[in-house]
């Protein structure tokens, strides 16, 4: 069961990291299959084509030419993310300085990979239009060189000049451009990974938490299942204490707890590369998170009589607890009235632990958090045994 | 080796032990006879220091129970009324858990759990968990578990409730055995045959008080040669007043409304009796007539038959 219950996290932070971060080696995007149909076959409708199959763009998108039909019928059968239509005039429109419409039809069942599309025609657009402005003049010299068949060499040597000298005008407010990319790799990203939390990161020791009290939870549910079945009678009557066999349930719990945790520790690091921080401070946050737990899960089992009270009553608590203390929902989601009643949760004090041992964060900001969770620890194994040793003592007498 | 002086415990308003003493020597086996409810239960709980005496002392092998209760824990031995194991674990898993937590060492342990295998005929079974175990069988693996420390003093709670006859045997058996060893032993039971068989002094307890102490003769001494006679019908308490009245040499023991229980000698005086009720007019239900034996002594100190 034990095991079970560590299966869990690394079963929920997959699927978390599944769907929200990119924890595989390739994270690149698959192409967005994009269907043009070309109704103008002119050479700015070519042109404007071209211009979204060069540089990046062609890593991006992947085009096909079709007939309109065919270009609807693949779209509907969902073999493209988009359609693109050129319609007719296209090149005769732009060239007299009128506006055009660019048809493009987007995939229903897709979500996001249209809405790529979009915006790159958007920008396509955006960026012909902005150059049919600058180079207008140019333009219609070569329109006329084309409607004239004038293409000869000292006409073609005059407006090759005409363009070198605009370029050369423009240069300086294009040049060097304003807006740079830069572009990072993965390894770049992992230099900086330990001032931020991937998605990976937050779930682990989010959802590790909970499960630790589910886990306590075991080795307790155990004193009542031989409080029914009379072993812990018998241990009542041997040279043993009541107040030993609760304390050693309490010890139990918190070494299973500590065991269980760097487990998670190690395969979080080998299968998610979660940065966990210093290991000797990791590991103090892990000594302090159990004794905390097993405390608490002692405490909460003085109430409870029967195994199914404490399947019962455990069970809510537990999941309220990770619901308002941040093992489901990141607490930083939370109105601020929520979020101080987060500060009253274990799974609260264990997660910060853990982010600010992961970011590095100084020793002077999670020492206190340590002492608190010892202290809380300490407390509540104290009053739980004392007032186990009293209901069980109570329970064993018929 | 077991001394109990004035021994109460009460439960809200329910006095479940109500002031009793008495003395178990070395090597004895002192039966504790009562109905349930009689405090056997309890009087055994506070004597396993699993509950504290409102007042009176217990000393066990001359030390107070309350001042040395892990030392003499150590030489006590439960068998406690339910089953007391883990029932996932096999049977020498279990003996050797609880005995070395008795303080048994591994070697001798190993000795004993074959001794007591043996003797309980569950030698071969001892790998095999205890859930499989029938009841009987669970019920002799409880035994040597009281037993495996071998303790100076061993208190048995019920410990042949429900099983059959052959295991009965066996169980009589294992205590005698560690009688004869010098283990004084506490027995408390609601079965007057097998307090008769097993015990050497019987105790005979109702609603928290010690009626009688002493041996099984002693104890019949005190019903004398007269027979213990139970009648039921349709009478009430005035009725049955009045015809008793008649004869002087029935003494009687319980009277209320359809039951009477009278001592007298059965042979000579029980047709005139009958003939009394008979003349009143009053129909008869019941007679029993109990020879001089520890249940016509339970009869007669608590007015009740013990499967009341």
């Amino acid at each position: 069961m034990i095991i079970g219950f560590l299966l869990i996290p690394f079963v929920f932070t997959l699927i978390f990291a599944a769907v929200f971060g990119g924890a595989g080696e390739d994270e690149t995007l698959p192409r967005i299959s994009v269907i043009t149909v070309d109704k103008d076959r002119s050479l700015l409708s070519r042109f404007f084509l071209s211009s979204l199959s060069q540089g990046e763009l062609k890593k991006l998108l992947s085009l096909k030419e079709a007939e309109e039909p065919e270009g609807r019928k693949l779209l509907d059968r969902g073999k493209a993310s988009a359609l693109l239509i050129i319609p007719e005039n296209f090149g005769d429109r732009l060239w007299q300085g009128q506006e055009v419409e660019i048809l493009l039809l987007k995939n229903p069942a897709e979500q996001f990979l249209p809405q790529i599309v979009q915006e790159i025609c958007d920008t396509a657009s955006l960026v012909f239009s902005s150059l049919l402005s600058v180079f207008s003049e140019e333009l219609d010299i070569i329109k006329g060189f084309v409607d004239h068949d004038q293409f000869s060499d000292e006409n073609v040597s005059m407006i090759s000049i005409k363009i070198k000298s605009k370029i050369e005008g423009i240069s300086k407010y294009v040049f060097p451009p304003v807006i740079s990319i830069t572009e990072r790799t993965k390894a770049d990203e992992e230099k900086e990974e330990a001032s931020t939390l991937n998605v990976s990161s937050y779930i682990l020791p989010a959802i590790a938490v909970m499960f630790l009290l589910f886990i306590c939870n075991v080795v307790f549910e155990d004193i009542l299942r031989e409080k029914e079945s009379g072993p812990l009678l018998r241990m009542t009557v041997s040279p043993l204490k009541l107040s030993e066999f609760i304390w050693s349930k309490i010890l139990t719990s918190a070494a299973i707890g500590v065991i269980c945790t760097l487990a998670l520790i190690v395969l979080g690091r080998l299968i998610f590369s979660i940065r966990w921080g210093n290991p000797p401070l990791v590991f103090a946050v892990i000594l302090c998170l159990n004794i905390m737990m097993a405390g608490f899960i002692a405490f909460l089992y003085s109430f409870v009589r029967t195994e199914r009270q404490a399947g019962a009553v455990l069970s809510t608590v537990i999941l309220v607890m990770a619901l308002l203390g941040g093992s489901m929902i990141p607490v930083d989601n939370f109105p601020s009235h929520i979020q101080n009643f987060s500060k009253l949760t274990l799974n609260y004090w264990g997660i910060q632990a853990f982010h600010k041992t992961m970011l590095q964060d100084p020793i002077g900001e999670i020492i206190p958090i340590l002492l608190g969770m010892i202290f809380v620890g300490l407390l509540l194994s104290g009053l739980g045994s004392h007032f186990l040793n009293k209901s069980l003592r109570k329970g064993l007498l018929k | 080796m077991l001394k109990i002086s004035h021994l109460s415990k009460t439960f809200d308003s329910l006095k479940a032990v109500d002031d009793i003493s008495f003395e178990v020597k070395e090597g004895e086996i002192f039966g504790f006879l009562g109905p349930n409810g009689a405090g056997k239960t309890t009087t055994i709980s506070m004597i396993s220091g699993l509950l504290k005496p409102d007042s009176g002392q217990i000393m066990i092998d001359n030390q107070d129970l309350e001042t040395h209760l892990r030392k003499i824990k150590k030489i006590m031995g439960v068998v406690p009324q339910d089953m007391a194991f883990y029932e996932e674990l096999s049977a020498k898993e279990n003996l050797l858990f609880w005995g070395k937590l008795q303080g048994v060492s591994r070697k001798t342990l190993a000795e004993r759990i074959q001794y007591y295998l043996d003797e309980t005929g569950l030698l071969g079974r001892e790998n095999d968990p205890l859930k499989k175990y029938s009841g009987g069988m669970k019920r002799r693996i409880n035994l040597i578990l009281g037993l495996i420390h071998q303790p100076s003093l061993l208190l048995l709670d019920e410990p042949t409730l429900g099983i059959d006859v052959q295991t009965k045997l066996n169980i009589y058996e294992v205590i005698r055995e560690a009688a004869s060893r010098g283990t004084t032993i506490l027995y408390t039971t609601h079965n007057l045959q097998e307090a008769e068989e097993l015990c050497h002094r019987i105790a005979i307890m109702d609603q928290g008080k010690i009626l009688a102490v002493g041996t099984l003769s002693e104890l019949i001494q005190i019903v004398g040669e007269k027979d213990i006679v139970l009648i039921t019908g349709k009478f009430d308490v005035d009725q049955g007043q009045k015809i008793i009245a008649r004869f002087k040499e029935a003494a009687v023991i319980s009277l209320r409304e359809e039951k009477l229980v009278i001592s007298l000698e059965a042979s000579k005086t029980m047709t005139g009796l009958l003939e009394e009720f008979f003349k009143e007019g009053i129909s008869i239900d019941e007679v029993s007539i109990k020879h001089p034996n520890l249940e016509s002594v339970f009869l007669k100190l608590t007015g009740k038959e013990l499967r009341e």
